[in-house]
């Protein structure tokens, strides 16, 4: 069951159609608003036009494949177009989605038009959202994050790519309309200035689509890294007690000894600031640290309820019924007086708002939150998240990107005891016979040096 | 270099150590709940009663802190700009309903009420936001000393973390001294200008405010006569905001048609509010609260079917609902232009059993005229609509069946499905204390936050139901709900702002149809007797 399930008619879909000349971070937008609406349980997909394009053998296109009097070029952009504009009628149809995104340029109003008719006909509500800048240096920056990551320039020198890149903007440049003031009076649109210096929003109609604004204005596209951890051991881990609020182990203090060299190590000399829960364990854990601390009470660990300060062994045998029903839905099960994952996801919502808002922070917390966490940054299934394993004593950075979310891990070299717990069993600890296929997520990662 | 900083942003203690293996966790969610507060009337509008309790806790707060500080936000101070007649009295308390539902304490600050609270005769240059006069100036600051004292005595004394200031502002000069001030207290000061460009909207707003306390006993062409000196005497003086001036601001034009934000950069609430503005509208209608008829055994588990009783309750409901609706419409109709007088004011029963409005002759008389802007007709698009939302029940939505059959239309919102009473489903308070003695007692002590196994709390529904709320918020029409009690606690608690302790003992009879009206100040909350089933002959064929 969807929790937002949101409509003013009984079957409200919408298409976001981005507008805005390339190396606007359109394309980063649009994965952000699909991976914050799937974390939210709304279904949501992202057609990219440049991916169609490229499919229909038009893979390594120079600036001169998109002058808009290239007429033969221009038919297999249309055509591509029109390919992504089927598939997703065919998505809303088949797979009952609520929210695409038409990830293109969009910048003629002719083609506009010819969107907007198509999704009326469909009975899809429009939104169109528009990246407007004229800051070059975002530009430039993002012509660089582009051409490292863009399959259009896959092997071609930085140099040639980021001039080709100009070019084919110029491009562009010649046929942009804006959404404008007069012209677009009647259309629901929002238009993003310098990404959210200024911020126009017209005509919204529904509820969803007010949602999707309200986190659109968070977002912002200067590069940054977030790290997460969590609390060094503790002395419920030791004892494999879920919950409290406890200090560190011995060796959890080491880790805490050794987190702001692992810090340095990957952040350099960059500034962060430190987010922490109001627990103990986690404030231990980031006291070494030399940057600006803050503390939520939103990242306290998932609420155990009655079975606080309890091993698993003894929730097996005192409440055998919900230890069961956990394992079978563990992302909607709630202990008796505490929360679900659901609950915590709900809870998270101000952090993650802010943390698109923020530049390079350390978040140093509990496991059940970690993972809720990641699974927004990584677009993990619900299904999955509750059950990936995030090892104690380990670093994680992660780089967003326009085409994705680059994760690093580093290791302390201190040990500790394993805290995830398997699916069917009160044991914890990662078998051999691992039964779970998603708790390898972070493993499988690759790792910088120690 | 490490600086504490807590969620509510006290300093950081030193840890106490416990002894032994005690390690619980002592914080809890929710401080403070579970202490008993005098209940006030619940059919008066809580928005502007204090916020200062200690223990002041809302039905859609996600968490509590000491400080009473939530999300990092700090101290905001919301400063409302425009001419008389932008709605900004209706603004600020709406922001000020919404943030303290979210949990937030905030308090508005209109300077109009405190200067009807002055005991001295006040000059007529008080009006002008340059005045000439001696008098005048010295008058007028000495009103917006008091507001700017109370204002600041609410962040320093009182745990307030936003104030909404509702007055002109309509100078550079006044703007930037506030600003000023507030932000060298450290609060964060964010304009929120509201300009009117439809001549439709500022008539309107004109006619609300010249029905002000203001001009109480005055006649109708005289209290707006009164209304439009005021009005004109700042026009002059109006100095737009503008990117220029450096101040952060949103531009909130016609009621949320359009909105620009500017220098915004005060994170999470204040992108909550713009969220929130983009939801609201200007409300004409009511929104109607009714109980669902009833069915034989009238549980939870089972999903039963009305009974004959239930079948009447929902004929007389309709009947009554439609009568009232179409009253108020009726006595709208004042003076009618040319076009509108052939169009008849009874109900055409072919379509609608609803007396036309002038949003609907509107859309009648310009269908398809391309020069004019069309009316639009979705659910709550206008003051004409009427939609009934049911719980997704069968006996809910069977209520709303003769509604569908007098061509209003019925939508079922899964967001209404009740709370789930988990293992106490159809149990009576005896049954209950006996077999989840436990359980029970915990229930008494916070009866809002508190779960029994498998349930769901009051708080659990107020978060889900939250988009709904914002719906709401969008109807500019009439709705009537029909849902369980449980339900019609929290979407009245929001419009009506109960606190978390109010709430769960909020009594919805099926004897009574709750009416909320709005104005700008307050809601009003009217209890309308539903006649009993005895007494009634059918009109419909079942």
């Amino acid at each position: 069951m969807a929790f937002y399930t949101v409509s003013n008619v009984e079957n409200l879909r919408v298409c976001v159609v981005m507008v805005g000349l390339p190396a606007r971070g359109k394309s980063f937008i649009a994965q952000k608003i699909v991976r914050y609406l799937s974390w939210l349980s709304i279904k949501a997909k992202c057609f990219n036009v440049g991916n169609y394009r490229r499919q229909s053998g038009s893979g390594h296109p120079n600036a001169e494949f998109f002058d808009f009097n290239n007429t033969e070029a221009f038919g297999i952009r249309q055509k591509a177009a029109e390919q992504a504009v089927a598939d997703m009628m065919a998505w809303y149809e088949r797979e009952n989605g609520v929210v695409a995104i038409l990830d293109g340029t969009n910048t003629t109003r002719e083609r506009r038009d010819w969107i907007l008719k198509i999704c009326r006909e469909h009975a899809i509500e429009p939104m169109f959202l528009e990246s407007w800048s004229d800051d070059m240096d975002m530009v430039l920056r993002n012509i660089s994050d582009v051409k490292k990551s863009s399959p259009d320039y896959e092997g071609i020198d930085p140099e040639v790519a980021t001039n080709d890149f100009l070019k084919r903007i110029s491009k562009y440049e010649k046929v942009y309309e804006p959404l404008d003031h007069e012209l677009d009076k009647n259309l629901t649109y929002v238009k993003l200035i310098n990404v959210a210096q200024e911020v126009i929003i017209n005509r919204i109609q529904t509820y969803l689509e007010s949602r999707v604004v309200f986190y659109v204005m968070n977002l912002h596209i200067r590069p940054r890294c977030i790290w997460l951890s969590r609390h060094g051991e503790s002395l419920y881990n030791v004892e494999k007690k879920i919950g409290g609020d406890s200090w560190l182990s011995e060796r959890g203090f080491r880790y805490s000894y050794k987190l702001p060299d692992l810090v340095k190590q990957s952040a350099g000399d960059a500034d962060l600031t430190v987010w922490t829960s109001t627990l103990i364990r986690t404030q231990q854990t980031a006291q070494e640290l030399p940057y600006k601390q803050l503390h939520w009470k939103a990242l306290d660990e998932l609420d155990a309820g009655v079975c606080d300060g309890m091993t698993y062994e003894e929730i097996e045998e005192k409440y055998p019924g919900d230890f069961k029903a956990r394992d079978e839905n563990k992302y909607e099960y709630r202990y008796p007086g505490g929360e679900s994952y659901r609950d915590v996801v709900i809870r998270l919502e101000p952090i993650i708002m802010e943390l698109e808002r923020q530049e390079n922070i350390l978040i140093v917390t509990h496991q059940a939150v970690l993972r809720c966490i990641y699974a927004y940054f990584m677009n993990v299934p619900q299904e999955e998240s509750p059950w990936m394993s995030i090892p104690l004593h380990t670093l994680i950075k992660l780089e967003p990107k326009a085409y994705g979310t680059k994760v690093t891990r580093i290791k302390a070299d201190v040990p500790a005891v394993s805290t995830y717990k398997e699916k069917g069993t009160s044991q914890v600890g990662e078998s051999t016979q691992d039964g779970t296929k998603f708790r390898n997520i972070l493993l499988n990662l690759p790792e910088s040096s120690k | 270099m490490s600086v504490f900083v807590s969620d509510d942003e006290g300093l950081m203690t030193e840890p106490i150590i416990r002894p032994g293996n005690h390690m619980a966790r002592t914080g809890k969610r929710w401080s403070g709940s579970g202490q008993v507060r005098p209940i006030k009337q619940s059919n008066m509008d809580g928005v502007h009663e204090s916020v200062e309790a200690e223990d002041y806790m809302s039905p859609g707060q996600l968490y509590s802190t000491e400080s009473g500080r939530l999300f990092h936000a700090g101290r905001i101070l919301i400063v409302l700009v425009g001419l008389p007649a932008t709605s900004k009295t209706l603004l600020s308390v709406a922001i000020t309903r919404y943030t303290r539902w979210l949990g937030v304490r905030t308090k508005s600050f209109h300077v109009s009420e405190y200067r009807r609270q002055m005991t001295d005769t006040v000059p007529d240059e008080y009006f002008s936001a340059v005045p000439q006069t001696k008098e005048g100036i010295e008058y007028r600051q000495k009103v917006m000393r008091i507001v700017h004292e109370d204002m600041v005595r609410f962040f320093n004394d009182t745990k307030g973390q936003l104030a909404v200031y509702d007055a002109l502002n309509i100078r550079r000069s006044e703007r930037k001294d506030i600003a000023d001030k507030f932000s060298t207290m450290n609060i964060k000061v964010l304009f929120i200008e509201s300009h009117m460009t439809d001549t439709k909207l500022v008539d309107r707003s004109i006619k609300m405010a010249a029905q002000s306390s203001d001009y109480y006993g005055l006649p109708k062409v005289e209290a707006r006569a009164e209304y439009m000196k005021r009005l004109n005497l700042n026009k002059p003086l109006y100095e737009s905001m503008s990117p220029e001036e450096g101040l952060s601001y949103v531009e909130y034009i016609n009621f949320g048609q359009k909105l620009r934000i500017y220098n915004n950069h005060y994170g999470y609430l204040t992108n909550k509010i713009v969220f929130f503005l983009m939801n609201l509208r200007e409300k004409k209608g009511c929104v109607y609260f009714a109980r669902c008829g009833t069915s034989d055994k009238d549980n939870y588990l089972n999903d039963e079917e009305l009974n004959e009783d239930g079948k009447k309750y929902s004929e007389i409901l309709t009947d009554l609902v439609l009568n009232r609706i179409n009253e108020r419409r009726r006595k709208s109709h004042g003076a009618r232009t040319p076009a509108a007088r052939q169009i008849s004011l009874t109900p055409q029963s072919s379509q609608s059993s609803l007396v036309p409005t002038q949003a609907s002759i509107d859309r009648e008389t310009y269908r398809g005229d391309h020069r004019v802007r069309q009316t639009p007709s979705w659910d709550g698009a206008d003051e004409d609509s009427f939609v009934v939302w049911t719980a997704p029940r069968k006996r809910t939505y069977d209520t709303a069946r003769f509604f569908q059959e007098s061509g209003i239309s019925v939508r079922q919102r899964s967001q209404l499905q009740q709370l789930n009473p988990g293992v106490v489903a159809d149990m009576s308070d005896d049954q209950i204390r006996t077999e989840y003695p436990m359980e029970y007692s915990e229930w008494l002590k916070d009866p809002y936050h508190y779960r029994f196994p498998r349930a769901e709390s009051y708080h659990d529904l107020a978060v889900r139901m939250e988009p709904l709320l914002l719906e709401m918020e969008r109807m500019r029409g009439d709705i009537l709900i029909i849902g369980h009690e449980s339900t019609l606690r929290i979407l009245y608690g929001y419009l009506m702002a109960c606190t978390c302790t109010e709430l769960p003992s909020l009594n919805f009879q099926r004897d009574k149809l709750i009416e909320i009206s709005f104005s700008p100040f307050q809601n009003k909350a009217d209890h309308i007797p539903i006649p009993p089933v005895d007494s009634y002959s059918s009109k419909w064929s079942l």
